[in-house]
């Protein structure tokens, strides 16, 4: 017995170590995992270093500039006033936080050949303290163009100047797209005279769609894309199923239910859930209400709900259709007997037809199976 | 215990068998093809589309059933035309005013109120109104099948709502067809009792007595099968034949048109922007860059004069003073900081606040370069706003005549 019990205290060991190690190692990752994330949320300004007014001494000068290999001349004059109520400047971020390549005066010369390669090389330092936004923007189309060779393509500094961004609470979505404008004017002239647009930019408005509602911040994704289009639904719904934005404007929040429960909506939803890239050819809310250029329906020129431009639009898709082929979409109704009678009586007929016919087979099966017991014990006393 | 064979009738002929089979599979496979797009937000819904090739793949399965139970209605018509008229064969299948009182009895006779069940004959009213039902749905599921599968054309005469319509019609009598088959046909054929003369093709005496027990009464009184007269019934099939011909091309025909009439949309839509050029900057680059004025970084080319160089070597026309020397180059090389700025205190714009010196002392000691820290600063190179070798040398003489200002 005794030979045996410190084998026995040895397997015990052994077996507590087999259950405990690895639930050990799970809560070891997942702290291990959690804190990064907690560090994200909260960047540590850099303090360390010289502090900006020794580096706007001189760069407050109106004309501080020096010139690229490029034979462009970058002005390396910083506003004083214009820093001072950076967000950066106001949460202690001083110069040589971000400038970390200069230590001593004189500056040794960038690597940097143009003005685009600096603001391209800076990328890199805004993602020390905001690594969750450039974790997303390292997978936005922005990136994915760079990564192609396009240096047209925004990078952190060209949205948010890092020496005058001011506190994203104190900026309007008027400003967000005013700041997308700045690359994407074309798009812009157009969205600005839409029913989204002219509401924002013209009056102020900030009920309606702005260019990052629909296309987000960091993580923008290539809206040409199948995937794009197959959410799209889902997409206009975030603000057109809210009642409490809707309802000022009287616009019905049925929208997505009635075009998820159509033909063309059904098969959108079913490929956005099974096969988000692959292209459908069913159409989604932009091909009939536009894009950028989206009007009211009731607009006299372009309005959809006016039956002969809904016709053009169905006519992208089924040529030739004739004038009776718009009603075949109920316009975002739910059938009634004033929209669409005829599907609603079709309806109320099988709500009466289908518990009629079928509740009446099982009265009459239920009687049967009783009958049949019953009959069945009567037989079986007869017998005994 | 002897055992006697028990004697069979034959209810179903092998082509019947057969056509039911087929019948079952088309249906079943329309069903499952069918419900799961009618309730597509559901997730066995979805999981049973993904299961079939995706949403595409399921319609392709549906189209093809529903193209098989057409073919199969169409010989069943062609079939049943031969039975009546060539056969003469009873319409056992029509519904009559006794299936009514039938089935009336039979619910009585369920709730205690009859003594007796009803008797049936070839067919009973649970066959019947099963088989009536079965052509309604069929009826129903081809029309606004064809309505869904042909809408352009549909809307060519009807109005555009009648596609709807005929969507939810089509849905509601799917639900009622396969509800109906659960609850009754599985009842009746297989609960019930498990009647398996759909596959054998017969049923037992003694279930012909319990089941149809009026067919079995005619069988026995030799009044169910009909004799024909052969010449008579070559006479009938030399009419027949070519009018079922005629007729089967017309619906074959029917039924390709259905299938082949249109092609509802274009392929694909095009994927597209939202119009316009994608990258259209406001300015032709988002940086500002019109600084139209010198460089002010020291270049690398700057070579640095140690402390003591002669002033002998350069020779300069401008008076060795601040006024006429001292003062413009400080303004050229050092003001961006030294100047209204006073970096670390030093403004050297003008003569007294260049003599004044910086926050922590003088920086130029008259007639002692070497102690000027001015001189130390820049002798020791590397300082931005570095001045050349001529023009410290310059500086130094300066101070040494005594940093004079005029």
């Amino acid at each position: 017995m005794r030979m045996i019990r410190p084998g026995h205290g040895r397997r015990f060991l052994w077996i507590m170590f087999l259950i405990l190690g690895p639930s050990l190692i799970a809560l070891a990752i997942s702290m291990s995992v959690a804190r990064p994330a907690v560090a994200a949320a909260n960047p540590q300004p850099v303090r360390e270093g010289p502090s900006s007014d020794v580096c706007l001494a001189c760069h407050n000068q109106q004309a501080f500039q020096t010139q690229l290999q490029s034979g462009e001349t970058m002005s390396i004059h910083i506003d004083r006033t214009t820093f001072d109520a950076s967000v950066h400047n106001q949460h202690g971020v001083s110069c040589v936080g971000c400038h970390t390549d200069i230590s001593n005066v004189p500056h040794a010369p960038g690597t940097a050949k143009n003005l685009r390669e600096v603001a391209i090389q800076y990328s890199a330092t805004c993602q020390k303290c905001h690594s969750e936004a450039a974790d997303k923007a390292m997978h936005s189309v922005h990136q994915k163009v760079l990564d192609g060779g396009n240096t047209d393509a925004a990078v952190c500094s060209d949205c948010h100047d890092p020496h005058a961004q001011k506190p994203i609470a104190q900026m309007t979505k008027a400003d967000f797209a005013n700041t997308c404008a700045r690359c994407h004017n074309t798009v812009f002239q157009i969205y600005k005279t839409s029913v989204h647009g002219a509401a924002l930019i013209g009056a102020g408005n900030t009920d309606v769609a702005s260019c990052v509602d629909c296309h987000g911040v960091h993580d923008i994704q290539d809206p040409t894309s199948a995937a794009f289009r197959n959410a799209i639904p889902q997409l206009c719904a975030k603000c057109h199923t809210n009642a409490a934005i809707m309802d000022k404007y009287g616009i019905s929040t049925d929208v997505l239910n009635t075009y998820v429960a159509d033909f063309h909506g059904t098969t959108v939803t079913l490929f956005e859930s099974s096969t988000p890239d692959q292209p459908t050819n069913k159409p989604v809310c932009t091909d009939c209400h536009g894009v950028h250029d989206i009007v009211k329906v009731d607009d006299p020129q372009q309005g959809i709900a006016i039956k002969k431009n809904l016709l053009v639009k169905c006519q992208q898709c089924h040529p030739g259709v004739n004038e009776n082929f718009p009603d075949a979409w109920l316009s975002h109704y739910i059938p009634s007997p004033d929209k669409a009678p005829l599907v609603y009586y079709v309806n109320l007929f099988y709500q009466v037809m289908i518990p009629s016919v079928i509740g009446g087979m099982l009265i009459f099966v239920i009687s049967d199976i009783i009958r049949r017991l019953i009959d069945r014990r009567r037989k079986g006393a007869v017998h005994q | 215990m002897t055992e006697k064979s028990p004697t069979y009738y034959e209810r179903f002929s092998l082509t019947q068998r057969i056509e039911h089979v087929v019948m079952l599979s088309s249906f079943t496979t329309l069903a499952v093809t069918g419900l799961p797009q009618k309730y597509a937000l559901n997730s066995v819904s979805q999981f049973i589309i993904r299961l079939l090739g995706g949403i595409d793949g399921t319609r392709n399965i549906h189209h093809v059933a529903a193209i098989v139970l057409i073919l199969v209605s169409i010989y069943h018509i062609l079939m049943l035309g031969y039975d009546l008229y060539v056969k003469r064969v009873r319409m056992s299948m029509l519904p009559t005013v006794q299936d009514g009182k039938n089935a009336l009895q039979a619910f009585l006779y369920n709730l205690g109120f009859a003594k007796h069940r009803p008797q049936s004959g070839r067919f009973g009213f649970e066959e019947k109104a099963e088989y009536w039902a079965l052509i309604w749905g069929t009826v129903v599921m081809a029309i606004t099948g064809f309505f869904m599968w042909n809408p352009i054309a549909t809307t060519q005469i009807l109005p555009g709502q009648v596609i709807p319509a005929a969507k939810a019609a089509h849905g509601a009598e799917a639900v009622l067809a396969v509800l109906a088959i659960l609850v009754w046909h599985f009842y009746g054929v297989h609960v019930k009792f498990f009647n398996k003369a759909m596959w054998t093709g017969k049923l037992s005496e003694e279930e012909m007595l319990h089941e149809h027990p009026l067919e079995l009464a005619d069988i026995k009184a030799g009044s169910a099968q009909l004799t024909v007269d052969p010449a008579q019934l070559k006479k009938r099939r030399r009419i027949y034949y070519p009018v079922a011909g005629v007729l089967a091309v017309i619906l074959l025909l029917g039924v390709y048109a259905f299938a082949t009439m249109e092609t509802t949309a274009i392929v694909t839509v095009p994927l597209k922007n939202g119009g316009g050029a994608i990258y259209s900057p406001q300015t032709a680059t988002p940086l500002p860059t019109h600084f139209p004025t010198h460089t002010p970084r020291p270049t690398d080319t700057a070579t640095l004069t140690p402390a003591g160089a002669t002033p002998e070597a350069t020779v300069t026309l401008t008076p060795l003073t601040y006024a006429g020397f001292a003062g413009p180059l400080f303004q050229q090389k050092c003001a961006m900081c030294h100047g209204t700025t006073a970096t670390a205190g030093l403004n050297l714009l003008t003569y007294a606040s260049a003599m004044k010196g910086a926050k922590d002392g003088v920086v130029i000691v008259p007639g002692n370069p070497n102690g000027s820290k001015l001189v130390q600063i820049q002798s020791a190179g590397g300082h931005p706003g570095q001045l050349s070798s001529d023009e410290l040398a310059q500086i130094i003489a300066w101070i040494t005549s005594g940093a004079l200002e005029k």
